[in-house]
């Protein structure tokens, strides 16, 4: 009684935050609305008895949201993530690729024929799973996993600032963009070469 | 071994430890702040955090221009909550958690990361600057320090061949982590300050950034946040207890009464770290935590990976 109570709450849950997310114009709103949705799942796989897998959910997802939104408002040129902007694209294709494999879905759940084969009590499914990925599977697991890290230290690396060329020579052939290209006035903060410290150059502080 | 409150008593447990926890906080902070000053503290110290709550309770609640009103209403409260589900795993004694769930490092670890979530819309709910500033920087400390975490609660997790929390503090009957695995205590005590944004690791609500995240928290707000940074705080000790210090196992005294002294001694270390310590530059414990502590992070997991071994 209780379980069923909370797989609807859970899942009415799921499904409001996910449809939220496409309905607001924050980024960092949509972000934080596809993580409680994301969070109603893991804890729908908890009461399906997936003990690990349902708080593996929790976490990961949880951390990832949370470096999603700071690299998304980092690279939009979105300040703070505060302009309102829309977050569907293609909205009528989306809308019905949502519905038919909503439809489908639920066409599967309702009328599928499961097989059912409940695993006896006190069954150590947390050991279990972890025989399985340290097993049998451990060869993609730990290749996916040191895949993975070397993108994200490749990305860090490429990304920042000292990295590629050291502390001396990072801003080395970059220059942000002059204020008003059409004038030709300087990148702000750059004197150009012979021009002293006088009258006549354009913009940027003395 | 599991242990279970009942599911509707389990709410207020975790509420009331978190009560206690968090005025036991308040009242050793300011102990540990007059001791250091020897100003020998009387006992009205003992009222002085209610005192306080109360003047901050008759103070109106600031309203900043357009904020995002229902996160700047949840995330103490999402805060407050995390404090909670948290302390529900950590054992009292060998019969007594909230929910002894048989993944309780993990769960615990899904709260810690939770902690920046309720941060950062602590800090952006405000639409403020110096809140969000402070938002911000702390994810970036954040992600930084959650991995050390997870680490030194794994390589606990070794010796003990289980995720439950009382399997770990009953690894310990022989001899405490804090010996048998020198540098996770060290590593989880920084977890903690940043977790809790207290002292050395105030990145979220430092005064560098004019109360950060709660620079415009007031009134009744600011003191359900200030409470459950404390709650925060007394959650780790606790925690560190069970962990680290042996949880339950000592001579003489019950089991519940070794765990609320070591809880105690650990919040007395916190917080003399927190009058004793100047704040790190948020730049450069970003570096460290990369650089120095995530390496220490995997020592100490091989350390446990080899005692176990044998």
């Amino acid at each position: 009684m209780t379980v069923d109570l909370a797989f609807w709450v859970f899942g009415l849950g799921a499904v409001t935050t996910g449809w939220r997310v496409f309905r607001t114009a924050s980024m960092v709103r949509a972000t934080f609305l596809l993580l409680a949705s994301f969070l109603n799942v893991g804890a729908i796989i908890l009461l399906l008895g997936g003990a690990y897998l349902g708080v593996a959910l929790l976490f990961m997802m949880t951390v990832e949201m949370a470096v999603m939104a700071i690299f998304m408002v980092a690279f939009m040129m979105n300040p703070a993530g505060l302009n309102p902007m829309t977050m569907v694209h293609q909205p009528r294709l989306a809308a019905a690729a949502g519905w038919v494999a909503f439809v489908a879905g639920a066409v599967m759940a309702g009328r599928g024929n499961f097989p059912e084969r409940p695993l006896p009590g006190g069954r150590p499914v947390i050991a279990d799973l972890g025989a399985e990925l340290m097993g049998r599977s451990m060869l993609i697991f730990e290749t996916a996993g040191v895949a993975l890290v070397a993108t994200m230290i490749g990305a860090v690396v490429l990304s920042s600032r000292r990295s590629r060329f050291g502390d001396e020579a990072g801003d080395e052939g970059s220059l942000p963009p002059a204020l008003d290209p059409d004038t030709g006035s300087y990148p702000p903060g750059v004197i150009p070469e012979g021009v002293g410290s006088g009258h006549d150059h354009h913009g940027g502080h003395g | 071994m599991s242990n279970h409150a009942d599911i509707w008593a389990a709410p207020l447990l975790a509420a009331g430890i978190l009560a206690v926890g968090a005025y036991t906080v308040a009242v050793i902070h300011l102990a540990v702040g007059g001791w250091l000053a020897q100003a020998r503290p009387g006992v009205g110290l003992l009222l002085q955090p209610a005192r306080s709550a109360a003047v901050l309770m008759a103070q109106p609640a600031t309203a900043t221009e357009r904020p995002d009103r229902a996160m700047a209403a949840l995330s103490p409260a999402l805060y407050a909550a995390l404090a909670a589900v948290a302390v529900t795993v950590v054992p009292w004694s060998r019969s007594f958690s909230i929910a002894d769930v048989e993944t309780g490092i993990v769960l615990w670890g899904t709260a810690e990361a939770l902690v920046i979530v309720a941060m950062f819309l602590h800090g952006w709910s405000s639409n403020s600057h110096q809140p969000l500033l402070a938002a911000y920087r702390f994810v970036a400390a954040g992600v930084s320090y959650l991995l050390l975490s997870m680490f030194v609660l794994i390589a606990a997790a070794i010796p003990a061949e289980s995720l439950q929390l009382s399997r770990i503090v009953e690894s310990q009957a022989g001899l405490w982590n804090v010996v048998r695995q020198p540098l996770g205590l060290p590593l989880f005590v920084v977890v903690a300050l940043g977790s809790a944004t207290w002292g050395p690791l105030d990145l979220a609500d430092g005064s560098d950034v004019s109360g950060g995240t709660a620079a415009e928290a007031s009134g009744i707000p600011g003191l359900v946040w200030m409470w459950a940074r404390a709650a925060m705080l007394a959650a780790f000790a606790a925690m560190s207890a069970a962990v680290f210090l042996g949880g339950w196992h000592g001579p003489v005294l019950p089991g519940p009464a070794w765990m609320a002294v070591k809880t105690v001694a650990m919040i007395t270390v916190l917080s003399a770290a927190g009058h004793l310590l100047a704040r790190v530059p948020a730049e450069r414990f970003v570096t460290w935590a990369w650089v120095v502590l995530l390496p220490l992070g995997f020592a100490d997991l091989a350390i446990a990976g080899l005692g176990s071994l044998r």
